[in-house]
């Protein structure tokens, strides 16, 4: 264990907030155990250093592979849809025409009320059109009989003209034949 | 390193579209290093070259689930830990078959030519006596750099079980190689 204010190995791994990593230090150069400690840390991480990396014996490539490459389509789709800003701005644009559409063609909705109304209108329409018809077959019949009436007079006053006028007619052939038999 | 960042992310974008050249330049970046990962982890390098595979066949498999560019290296890490730890699995339950033992004698040492023999072996012998998780903590921040933060990534675990497993592997390994680095260093002085 060490005195250091904060763990002596996060300060060795450079692993601590910059003023943590401050006071550790002005610690660490007035505490000779601390200062020991990191002593052994730098061998230690030393000392493992010393095995090296190795060269890769075979190097690791890959051809194109249709198996695992996705159509030229579906690069692009998903490269689109891909970016969040891209994504974004098409939910924008989409809401944008949306609101832009429903403006425009909003679709009247037919209430109840004007439903009823146009029934009542239709309704009304219907009766003045049966009470226009009724008038208009009274007018008609009425006329008729006035013609008839007429033409029946016409046709009485014609028989009293023919009756007259045959009276006459054979009242002058009565005379005429009274002035023949005279002579 | 920034510029070499920037770079892996351009090609892990063009990786994704389905550019197997891309995804080869990136395999050429990495493969060393996922190698010398896996040969601690195994400590077999023919597997490890076969896991090496693995993990690149799968990350290019996946590579367009992978949200953040900059998240490449955990996140292909992460892959690594999982295909090697499979295999450590699949070694303990066939443990009637006789397998050669860990890094000490299967793998000649590296770096034998610059370092002392003796150094090297302690090194080889101290870390397989640790423990498949501690020798993995201590790879993973020693030879690989990583941030306790992407370790906690990689192995699915917590930051304070990334730093328990490490620390206790470096009081064990303190234990065994501080003493033989110290009396080399006070050799070398001599």
């Amino acid at each position: 264990m060490n005195c250091s204010p904060f763990d002596l190995r996060d300060y060795f791994f450079d692993e601590l907030p910059d003023d943590q990593r401050r006071q550790v230090a002005a610690h660490v150069a007035t505490c000779a155990a601390c200062c020991e400690e990191l002593d052994r840390l730098r061998l230690t991480q030393a000392a493992l250093l010393t095995l090296r990396d190795e060269e890769i014996p075979q190097r690791i490539g890959f051809v194109s592979d249709r198996v695992y490459e996705p159509s030229a389509l579906r690069r692009r789709w998903r490269a689109f849809w891909g970016s969040a800003p891209r994504l974004g701005f098409a939910s924008a644009a989409m809401l944008s025409l949306a609101i832009l559409f429903a403006s425009l063609y909003r679709p009247a909705t037919p209430s109840a009320d004007l439903t009823q109304l146009r029934a009542e209108i239709q309704k009304a329409v219907a009766e003045s059109e049966a009470r226009q018809a009724g008038n208009t077959a009274q007018l008609l019949a009425a006329a008729n009989q006035r013609y008839e009436e007429d033409r029946s007079k016409d046709r009485q006053a014609l028989d009293r003209a023919f009756d007259i006028l045959e009276k006459t007619v054979k009242s002058w052939y009565r005379a005429a034949n009274y002035s023949g038999d005279g002579q | 390193m920034i510029f070499r960042a920037v770079e892996d992310a351009d090609l892990i974008r063009k990786s994704a579209h389905g550019d197997v050249e891309a995804f080869n330049l990136l395999v050429s970046r990495w493969e060393r290093r996922v190698f010398n990962y896996l040969l601690r982890l195994t400590g077999h390098r023919e597997d490890s070259l076969d896991l090496c595979q693995d993990v690149f066949l799968k990350a290019y498999q996946n590579l367009r689930k992978l949200e953040d560019p900059a998240r490449f290296a955990p996140w292909l890490f992460r892959i690594a830990h999982n295909e090697a730890f499979s295999l450590l699995r699949r070694r303990k339950t066939e443990a009637e078959e006789p397998r050669p033992p860990h890094t000490g004698a299967a793998v000649p040492l590296a770096g034998s030519g610059i370092y002392p023999l003796e150094l090297t072996v302690a090194v080889s012998s101290a870390l397989d006596r640790l423990s498949a998780d501690q020798r993995d903590a201590v790879v993973l921040k020693i030879y690989q750099g990583f941030k306790f933060e992407e370790i906690a990534q990689i192995l699915a675990c917590p930051v304070s079980t990334v730093k328990s497993r490490l620390y206790t592997a470096l009081d064990l390994l303190k234990a065994a190689l501080a003493p033989s680095a110290t009396s080399q260093n006070a050799r070398g002085e001599i």
